[in-house]
């Protein structure tokens, strides 16, 4: 069949653009054990120097390519140095989630200086198609694939062959023993970060050039698709980079020949959750690689919490019970609801994550199910609303459960990431299994709040319903953590050997604790259905996820009243800046890295 | 909740308390205050570029509506809350718009999830949203309170497939669609008149709107052999099915929805995009004296820019916006009753445009059938590509 000699070629041309991305990923990885997630929005500021390069200065090509690398690995050295070297003795959570700050705050700013408008950015290479099979392939397609594996080699040869690649080499396996050996462990990082920031920027160029188009948006597709290569070709392992990235295009493209082009996101992520599975090292890691993480529970940072006295926790919620009989705009309220709802969230996010260590990056996911659960129950089989939103919170316990389970036996990074994934199938089974979900049309007119009959349709009475429905959530999730099973959690998230030569089965509690998170999720995801009465595929995205993490943080991991207390504030802060619209964004990515950097353990510290 | 005794005191309290402020302020304002509209729409995140766009027909509209002489001699203002288009964000910007007496309907927002979302409230709250660029089949079910004068997909799609089976000849066709509400319930009336004017459609394929390799896409195009490709996009990602579509050598026509009529469809397709075909609401040497207004004064406003639908529809909401609070006054349910009144309010998207009571949209949107020729849109000679 010469359609399958297509298929083929189209996805190595695909996979050869993933993988510039994923390359400087792997390098990153390599050396400092850190996914990059700002790797795609250095991507983003190369793509646009780029454009300021050929369209406003009118450089040749070689010029632009010099000027985009030299540019984009200054941003990278900025980064090391003013975003991570000082995150070098914290916890190995702290430089992750300075990376997911740093990508808001790059991103912001070139959507401030350019405006989100998609710009046109034309390719300097002349217009010529060789046939290949039934498509073509024109010279940029090469140009790709030369600077993809160039680089690939030369980084080959840097690191077998050159003094300071050895001492990369040196660093990567052991930081400590490298530094006992008189190597300057922050030159190799700055090496390392300059490289990697370099090829991001040319690739942001190619690809923009390949597409004649960029926008502020790309980075973030970016950022997924090269993470998902990398972690299937092995993190760390640039070779190993390059075969997944043509390995994830493959994947895509046969997956679009069978199923069609709306499952083609559904198979690469698969692909990552069935790699991470089977081999949870990547499919070219060597057997005599060290660990990915180390053994015991340094991900997180210990501390120790701020004790709140009782009376004035009681104060607070008898505070807030009573707000409505003030005189307070409906506004307020609806802001405190939109808290309490992410307070849940955050609650589950916060068992889950720091309670037990499992750090989720897909946790809106859960939400989705709940929502969606509730929301076809009331309507297909006029469930009373409040038995509706209890069934979503089961389903979400268990079919959350069910689908990180697989994942169990994974740590650190590897669990944030297969979250992350599993958190994308949901969403993209949602939008494609229409018989059930009803697609992207979503669902609408599902019914109002209501409780034996009583239809809860103002403010007052949804703020109070959420409100006391977080409260009873939360006073659970303090009994869980005061019982032995609580101990029992933060055993394993502290020392999971320990904890197993203890004889707890580790499976066996983290289930547990995805089921009780399972459930406060997803029972906030079916409140928020019958209060919005319209749901589709992107109600509940990535970006919910993130927020739920960031809150969490906030507030402490494992903490539940940090859990509270930071979706108050993360709720609040943006309504308070909404005077200053457009730099929203900016600002919540600023108070994230500044958080990570001064109080990695967050407001109330971690339990 | 048992206490709904309590409840009723302290709403009755409330709007007391609202009444009162109200009214001190009605008192004051009869004169020189502007009379404000809510907008509701993203100016960040993922679709901040359609907000920008609404502001410029927006302050365009304004500039018109004050140059003569404003509402009954006051001013007309809109106050713009970012919501990311995230339902999170625009339920607490509808509670804002309805507590606050001096906004006296709302506009937008821009998503399906993030304007039905808030249509509850708005609704309860007795405000008129007013969604412009709602198509969602279900978005003015929502209640009477819900009005759009977003063009129903049920009229466009039949006229671009009367464009594409009966005037250029395809007889079968392959239609690439955005894999969102919008685009679904689109290819759903297209794929309908399609069969009915008597074309074959061999092959239907949805993508997500992150999507930007179509490479593989359009090899299953190709092994359908169709004779036409139409898509139902946007102009950013129509420029990128354009494009590839070129490259991988497919030759046959391409005709697109009205959504891709932005200059930054020739910008971002160049040379590929020569020959597509599509419909529009407007174009630039349509004679009609409102389309010829707008389009000198968005020019002389942003420097020369070509305005795009996006700007259209928001100038348009504007306008509408101004007659409706013309007939209906500041008062929110007279505004609400005066949708069914208004008539024939001038449009660069409609020529007239009347609500259908029934519906609480606009029917019959004009039609243009264009063709870019030199890298610029020209309205169809006739002759095949």
């Amino acid at each position: 069949m010469s359609s399958w000699l297509d298929y083929t070629i189209n996805g190595l041309i695909v996979g050869n653009v993933y993988a510039l991305v994923a390359v400087g990923l792997a390098l990153i990885f390599g050396v400092s054990r850190l996914i990059n997630f700002a790797q795609g929005s250095i991507y983003l500021v190369g793509a646009y120097i780029g454009w300021v390069a050929v369209v406003q200065l009118h450089t040749p090509l070689p010029v632009t390519i010099i000027v985009v690398a030299v540019a984009s690995a200054l941003v990278g050295l900025i980064i090391e140095r003013f975003g991570l070297r000082p995150l070098q003795n914290s916890v190995r959570i702290a430089p992750l989630l300075a990376t997911i700050g740093i990508s808001f705050v790059l991103d912001q700013l070139v959507m401030l200086t350019v405006s989100p408008n998609p710009r046109a950015l034309p390719s300097q290479l002349p217009d010529i198609r060789f046939q290949i099979g039934g498509g073509t392939i024109g010279p940029l397609d090469l140009l790709i694939a030369g600077v993809g594996l160039a680089s690939a080699l030369l980084l080959f040869v840097f690191l077998r062959y050159s003094k300071l690649g050895w001492a990369v080499r040196a660093t990567a396996q052991d930081r400590d023993a490298a530094m006992q050996m008189g190597v300057d462990v922050n030159r190799v990082n700055q090496a390392v970060f300059g490289i990697a920031a370099a090829l991001g920027g040319v690739s942001g160029l190619l690809v923009g050039m390949y597409y004649n188009q960029i926008d502020t948006a790309m980075s973030l597709q970016a950022t997924l698709k090269g993470v998902v290569a990398e972690v299937v070709g092995g993190a760390g392992n640039v070779p190993g980079a390059v075969i997944g990235s043509l390995l994830l295009g493959l994947v895509e493209s046969y997956g679009v020949a069978v199923f069609g082009t709306s499952y083609r996101n559904l198979f690469a992520f698969l692909l990552l959750v069935v790699v991470l599975v089977l081999r949870p090292n990547g499919l070219f890691a060597s057997a005599r690689q060290a660990p990915p993480e180390p053994l015991t529970g340094t991900f997180i940072a210990p501390s120790r919490p701020v004790r709140i006295p009782r009376w004035a926790l009681l104060v607070a919620a008898g505070l807030f019970a009573v707000l409505p009989f003030f005189p307070v705009s409906f506004y307020v309220l609806q802001t405190l609801i939109n808290a309490w709802l992410l307070g849940m969230l955050a609650l589950s996010l916060t068992l889950v994550a720091g309670t037990i260590g499992q750090v989720s990056l897909g946790h809106a996911a859960l939400l989705a199910i709940g929502a969606y659960t509730s929301a076809l129950l009331s309507l297909t089989f006029s469930a009373p609303v409040g038995l509706a939103i209890i069934g979503g919170g089961l389903m979400s316990a268990a079919l959350g459960t069910a689908l990180i389970s697989p994942s169990f036996r994974l740590r650190g990074h590897y669990v944030s990431i297969a979250t992350l994934a599993i958190g994308e199938i949901v969403s993209l089974v949602i939008l494609n299994w229409e018989s059930v979900t009803r697609g992207p049309i979503g669902i609408s007119g599902i019914p109002p709040l209501s409780l034996f009959g009583y239809e809860l349709i103002s403010p007052i009475s949804i703020y109070w319903f959420s409100f006391i429905v977080m409260v009873v959530l939360a006073l659970l999730q303090g009994r869980l953590l005061g019982s032995h099973l609580g101990r029992s959690f933060r055993a394993i998230r502290d020392d999971d050997v320990a904890a197993r030569a203890y004889g707890l089965s580790l499976n066996r509690y983290k289930s547990l604790a995805f089921i009780f998170g399972g459930f406060a999720a997803g029972v906030s995801g079916g409140i928020a259905a019958h209060l919005y009465s319209y749901i589709n595929h992107e109600t509940f995205n990535t970006q919910q996820s993130i927020l739920a993490l960031t809150v969490v943080i906030l507030g402490g991991l494992g903490n539940v009243v940090g859990a509270i207390l930071g979706a108050v504030a993360l709720v609040g802060l943006p309504e308070v800046f909404r005077i200053a619209a457009e730099y929203r964004i900016l600002i919540y990515g600023i108070v994230l890295l500044l958080l990570v950097r001064f109080r990695p353990q967050g407001l109330l510290g971690t339990i | 909740m048992s206490n709904i005794d309590r409840r009723t005191l302290v709403k009755a309290s409330l709007s007391a308390m609202m009444a009162g402020a109200a009214f001190s302020r009605a008192a004051f304002a009869q004169s020189s205050e502007p009379i404000l509209l809510g907008v509701s729409g993203p100016l960040t995140g993922p679709n901040a570029q359609y907000g920008t766009q609404w502001k410029q027909g927006f302050d365009l509209a304004l500039d018109e509506i004050q140059a003569a002489g404003g509402i009954n001699g006051r001013k007309l203002a809109y106050q713009f809350e970012d919501s990311q288009s995230d339902p999170r964000q625009s339920v607490a910007i509808a509670q804002k718009f309805v507590s606050d007496p001096r906004i006296v309907m709302e506009l937008g927002d821009f998503s399906s999830p993030a304007s039905m979302a808030a249509s509850p409230i708005y609704q309860r709250g007795g405000l008129v949203q007013f969604g412009f660029t709602n198509s969602h089949p279900d978005f003015t079910k929502g209640g009477d309170f819900m009005w759009s004068t977003s063009v129903s997909q049920a009229d466009e799609q039949p006229l671009l497939a009367a464009y594409a089976v009966k005037r250029l000849g395809l007889k079968k066709l392959a239609v690439l669609h955005l894999n969102t509400d919008w685009g679904r319930t689109s290819r759903d009336h297209f794929v309908k008149a399609a069969k009915e004017y008597g074309a074959e459609v061999a092959v239907t394929e949805g993508y997500i709107a992150e999507e930007r390799d179509f490479r593989s896409t359009l090899v299953r195009v190709r092994d359908a052999s169709p004779d036409g490709l139409i898509l139902i996009s946007y102009y950013s990602d129509g420029a990128l099915i354009a494009r590839q579509a070129r490259q991988v050598g497919l030759k046959q026509t391409i005709c697109a929805a009205s959504s891709v009529y932005s200059p930054k469809f020739l910008e971002l397709g160049g040379e590929a995009v020569e020959d597509v075909h599509l419909g529009t609401r407007y174009f630039p040497e349509d004679p009609r004296p409102e389309v010829q207004k707008f389009i000198a004064g968005f020019k002389k406003k942003y420097n020369g820019q070509e305005p795009d639908a996006f700007n259209a529809y928001s100038y348009d909401a504007m306008n509408m916006a101004a007659a409706v609070v013309r007939i209906g006054g500041t008062d929110r349910r007279a505004i609400r009753d005066a949708f069914a009144k208004v008539k024939d309010v001038s449009s660069v998207i409609f020529g007239q445009a009347t609500f259908d009571v029934e519906s609480r949209r606009v029917k019959g949107a004009m039609n243009a059938e264009l063709v870019v020729r030199k890298g610029q849109f020209a309205l169809w000679d006739g002759k095949p590509t």
